[in-house]
């Protein structure tokens, strides 16, 4: 087993323990470099799931559904400006009533999402686990899934949500898994997500240029961190045989993604690059929180993003970040995994 | 890896040709050397005129000769030019006056100067500078600090204390009279175990490529 595989936080994740990460903190013992906004934004990502649980574990359940919550609170990245983005999960195949419902949990949350986004009606699992691929795997149940398998937390439900994320990962290390090759079922679709999601940003350009800024920097940060937390894993898969793969797979999954960046420039001895690449993420978060920086971005359009100092820092900030993962996946080790298996 | 015009000096004035040569050696990194105030006045006519450029990362390294200007009005200068560059380098050595520099923020980066000059040598002279800017980032010449100690622990110690500061490296060997010069194979080798190190900031060449 390499190193590291069998690192798992001090404690549940469920039980906010995220904010003393052992990859995170290792980092910094390695790098000389502290993440204060990291560890502020796990803080407010703990204290609020806390929260969030009481005031939902209020509500009416159904055994098998959950409330699960997104986003910044899937990454454990929770700024002020953070939507409390979530989804209604059912175990099982779709049916007329669900407890929860969705106006239900909208009323106990302080910044939902209004109803007509991708979590706008329940996710049933059996559409997103027996869905994929096909004209059927519509880019609502791609982000819904890949939403749940990258960056997701139980609100409620805990029990659902983990057996979800399980028969999901299951469902990806099928027959086709060879043993010490990445699984490439799971590779393609983190693959295809994050190139949806670049498709998806010029689409609602051609929409609308508003919140083009914000769009775009979370493009060139946040949306980079879920991607490379749901990739290195995968890629990590290829030391290990298949039967290992699963167990793996859910203790990497039930780390914040910026833990399984750290742990991966660990493993594969760039603790310095790691250090200036979550640094300069890090630097992004604590910005991103400031009400100014927040609301310059918000205004920006792709005219005046020149002229916008917080565009131009939080650009500069987004290819400190890719520099430094684009080292971690071509300059080390894992480079012949990325030769191999990354383009084709 | 991207090249440095200042090595470039039959083509100095003419901006135009000198990013054509650079870019023949990278489209990706580049850094616009200004030896003197002149050339700063002359680098933001050239980049106001919006011309098109392939970098993805664009350097300016500020004037370390014939300064004329006063320290403010040549950091306004560097100001006016900054929306075009992800970094400025500045030698700590040519700074009388940190305060200006501030302005630049984090697109300020200052430089470890060779052993003949007599501050911003070491970890420690560096420190100094740095705690005076504290925004600023780091530039790692790593024939600088070779000039230093040959063994390059001047080198390591560098990295050490700012390595979370590094923003991107200059590569060179030093010919006897500290100029620098086409990057030997002995140098190469030397230098290893420090460019592993910084594997995911931009290399620039300072001088031009050893001839194969």
């Amino acid at each position: 087993m390499f190193p590291g595989s069998s690192r798992r936080l001090h404690g549940s994740p469920d039980t906010g323990e995220r904010v003393q990460p052992a990859a995170l903190q290792e980092l910094t013992a390695a790098s000389g470099r502290e993440f204060p906004q990291l560890a502020r934004a796990r803080r407010s990502t703990s204290e609020g799931l806390a929260d969030r649980r009481a005031r939902l574990g209020a509500l009416s359940h159904q055994p098998d559904v959950a409330v699960v919550l997104m986003g910044s609170w899937g990454r454990f990245e929770l700024t002020s400006g953070s939507d409390d983005d979530f989804m209604i999960l059912v175990r099982g195949p779709e049916r007329e009533q669900v407890a929860p419902s969705i106006e239900q949990v909208g009323t106990v949350l302080d910044k939902a999402p209004g109803d007509q986004g991708i979590f706008g009606k329940p996710v049933y699992s059996d559409q997103i686990i027996q869905k994929i691929g096909l004209e059927r795997d519509n880019n609502s149940n791609l982000s819904q899934r890949m939403l749940l398998l990258l960056e997701s937390v139980y609100a409620t439900g805990a029990a659902v949500h983990g057996s979800v994320r399980e028969q999901l990962i299951d469902r990806y290390l099928d027959q086709s898994v060879k043993d010490f090759r990445p699984p490439r079922f799971l590779l393609n679709d983190v693959i295809r997500y994050w190139r949806t999601i670049c498709v998806d940003f010029a689409g609602k350009e051609r929409e609308g240029p508003e919140k083009w800024g914000i769009r775009n920097a979370k493009l060139r940060t946040s949306r980079k961190v879920l991607f490379a937390g749901g990739l290195l894993p995968v890629f990590e898969c290829a030391r290990l045989e298949a039967r290992q793969m699963a167990p793996f797979l859910r203790s990497q999954l039930d780390m914040a993604p910026t833990d399984r960046i750290a742990q991966a420039f660990l493993n594969h001895q760039a603790p310095d690059p790691g250090g200036r690449a979550l640094g300069a993420y890090d630097d992004f978060l604590g910005l991103l929180d400031e009400e100014d920086f927040r609301a310059e971005l918000e205004s920006v359009t792709r005219e005046s993003s020149k002229s916008s100092a917080a565009f131009s820092e939080a650009a500069r900030l987004g290819s400190e970040l890719e520099r430094g993962l684009s080292a971690l996946l071509f300059e080390t080790s894992l480079y012949p995994l990325v030769r191999e298996y990354g383009i084709f | 890896m991207g090249a440095s015009t200042g090595y470039m000096s039959d083509l100095r004035g003419d901006w135009v040709a000198q990013i054509g040569r650079a870019r023949e050696l990278s489209p990706f990194v580049i850094e616009l050397s200004v030896l003197c105030e002149e050339e700063v006045l002359g680098l933001g006519r050239y980049l106001g005129g919006e011309p098109s450029l392939p970098f993805r990362y664009l350097s300016i390294h500020g004037p370390s000769k014939g300064r004329v200007m006063s320290e403010r009005e040549l950091v306004d200068e560097l100001v006016r030019l900054s929306p075009w560059a992800d970094a400025i380098v500045m030698h700590p050595d040519t700074i009388l006056d940190p305060a200006p520099y501030r302005a630049l923020g984090r697109k300020l980066l200052l430089e470890n100067m060779d052993a003949r000059k007599h501050d911003g040598r070491t970890a420690d002279e560096l420190g100094r500078w740095f705690e005076l800017l504290p925004e600023a980032g780091f530039c790692f010449d790593i024939a600088h600090a070779w000039s230093l100690d040959a063994a390059m622990l001047a080198g390591h110690e560098l990295l050490d204390a700012f390595r979370t500061r590094l923003r991107h490296l200059h590569i060179s060997s030093l010919s006897p009279q500290c100029h620098h010069v086409a990057l030997t194979e002995e140098h190469e080798e030397l230098f290893g175990p420090l460019l592993a190190r910084c594997v995911d900031v931009p290399w620039i060449l300072e001088a031009p490529p050893r001839e194969p």
